[in-house]
């Protein structure tokens, strides 16, 4: 592990059993990624992109191996440490968004800066400086279900920002979107890593999203079958294109 | 390298502010709520409705006994059976305000489960879950088991005015009214949060991803 590791996991398996039978979603990963890089994880459905998505972000435990942040390992952690992980350092933005239907947008990026012991207040104005930034002014107080697709995704990275994460992860967050609206994204995703240094891992099925990613990570059926480098990616892009 | 005795642990919220977090989302959700509390008021309107019309019979026989004198010992038979057969009612019905109770928590509950999961994901430790039903189940609770004492009571003195004429009013000691008002109330509360304890504990516990998964 060089000491720039930020992310690292070890032989992680993940098995789900379904009725008597096993599955193993994840079948023996083993990945470093470094600070700052920008990371695309490739597969088809059912290949366990959102899986490995899971066990990199402290959302769920590997069955066997280890994932460690920073170091710390994430399987020995308890709760509060795995909460604070999840609020401090690691940004989620899911394919659904998963917005919190009952509170409005600005409340939806105020409650993970609440959680991490801000006052309403500090919390309020931190949260008004991101969704203006991510073009949201005037928005504050509607719903998920009042915003538009595309705004309600922006509103779900204004939240995935909002305690200035070291990491952030995606997990396919242009599938529900227009191709124009996915651009946006992934500049916007680029431009994080590029000015704060912020380590992106996002999971995609779509060629046209790699074109940002320093390195691309192919699963396939549970296992890491290809890993292709940005200097390689241009490579081949430029012999299709 | 960072050892794991290093890792910061997330800072509990101040119940202050889980209390805030929990009205705003009562108030948003203000008609699953009130199904809720309607549930509660009619399981609690039906036991102090029991109590109240009990208090009532048990009274008037009192005042019958002693102009009877040491009555039958059929009489008193009978009286006997009638309290074995109240017991029984009552029992049934807090039983029953304990099923739909029960009921109307775990649904309330487990149609968040995403809302849970994604609040996980951010940063919300599991106490933190745990208390923002409990808090609800007490508000709940609470004003479900006031407005069903009332209507119970009512009920069961507007059936009383039929059955005794208008010396209802002064059928039940004032002290045993406040008894039955004090026993269905408390009643309704506690049932009210254990019921809402199970789904609530079980909730908090859920791995983030568990929760998201959950449809419904
Ligand atoms: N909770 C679960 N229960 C059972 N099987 C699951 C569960 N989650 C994922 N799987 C299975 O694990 C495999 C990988 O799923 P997933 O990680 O969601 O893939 P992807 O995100 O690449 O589409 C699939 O075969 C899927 O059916
Ligand atoms: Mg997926």
């Amino acid at each position: 592990m060089s000491s720039d590791t930020v992310i690292s996991i070890k032989n992680v398996k993940r098995c789900y059993r379904m009725g008597g039978e096993q599955v193993w979603a994840l079948d023996g990963v083993d990945l470093d990624i470094q600070r700052g890089e920008y990371i695309s994880i490739m597969g088809p459905s059912g290949s366990g992109k959102s899986t490995l998505f899971n066990m990199i972000g402290g959302l769920d435990l590997p069955s066997e191996g280890e994932v460690t942040i920073d170091g710390a390992f994430l399987t020995k952690m308890n709760q509060k440490q795995l909460a604070y992980i999840r609020c401090r350092k690691i940004g989620y933005i899911f394919q659904t968004f998963n917005l919190i239907e009952v509170m409005s947008a600005l409340e939806n990026v105020m409650l993970p800066i609440i959680f991490s012991g801000a006052s309403d207040e500090e919390a309020k104005s931190k949260a008004i400086g991101i969704l203006d930034k991510v073009g949201l002014s005037g928005r504050y107080d509607h719903r998920p279900s009042q915003l538009s697709g595309g705004q309600q995704q922006r509103v779900a990275v204004a939240r995935a920002l909002a305690n200035t994460p070291a990491i952030l992860l995606a997990d396919e967050p242009t599938g529900n979107l227009d191709l124009k609206t996915g651009e946006d994204l992934i500049r916007t995703l680029q431009k994080l890593k590029d000015d704060l240094g912020v380590t992106v891992i996002t999971a995609t099925h779509d060629n046209k999203m790699l074109a940002a990613s320093d390195r691309v990570i192919y699963l396939e059926a549970g296992k890491i079958i290809d890993i292709k480098t940005k200097e390689h990616l241009s490579f081949s892009f430029g012999k299709i294109g | 390298m960072k050892t794991e005795n290093e890792i910061m642990e997330i800072e509990s919220l101040p119940l202050g502010k889980i209390i805030s977090i929990t009205c705003k989302g009562i108030k948003i959700r203000i008609w699953r709520s009130l199904i809720v509390v309607s549930g509660i008021v009619l399981a609690i309107a039906f036991l102090s409705y029991i109590l109240c019309s009990d208090g009532f019979a048990q009274n008037v026989s009192k005042a019958a006994g002693s102009i009877v004198e040491q009555g039958s010992p059929e009489k008193i038979q009978e009286l006997k059976d009638q309290r074995v057969q109240t017991y029984w009612m009552v029992g049934l019905a807090i039983l029953i305000s304990f099923v739909g109770i029960v009921n109307a928590m775990l649904m309330s509950v487990t149609e968040r489960f995403r809302e849970i999961g994604t609040m996980k994901c951010l940063g919300a430790i599991d106490s933190f879950v745990l208390k923002m039903f409990l808090i609800e189940s007490v508000i709940e609770g609470v004003i479900g088991a006031l407005l069903g004492v009332l209507a119970g009571i009512l009920i069961a003195y507007v059936e009383g005015v039929f059955t005794y004429g208008s010396g209802v009013w002064s059928l039940l000691p004032l002290a045993w009214l406040l008894g039955v008002v004090a026993f269905s109330f408390v009643t309704g509360v506690i049932i009210t949060v254990v019921a809402a304890l199970y789904p609530a504990r079980e909730a908090s516990k859920m791995m983030p991803v568990v929760a998201l998964r959950a449809e419904l």
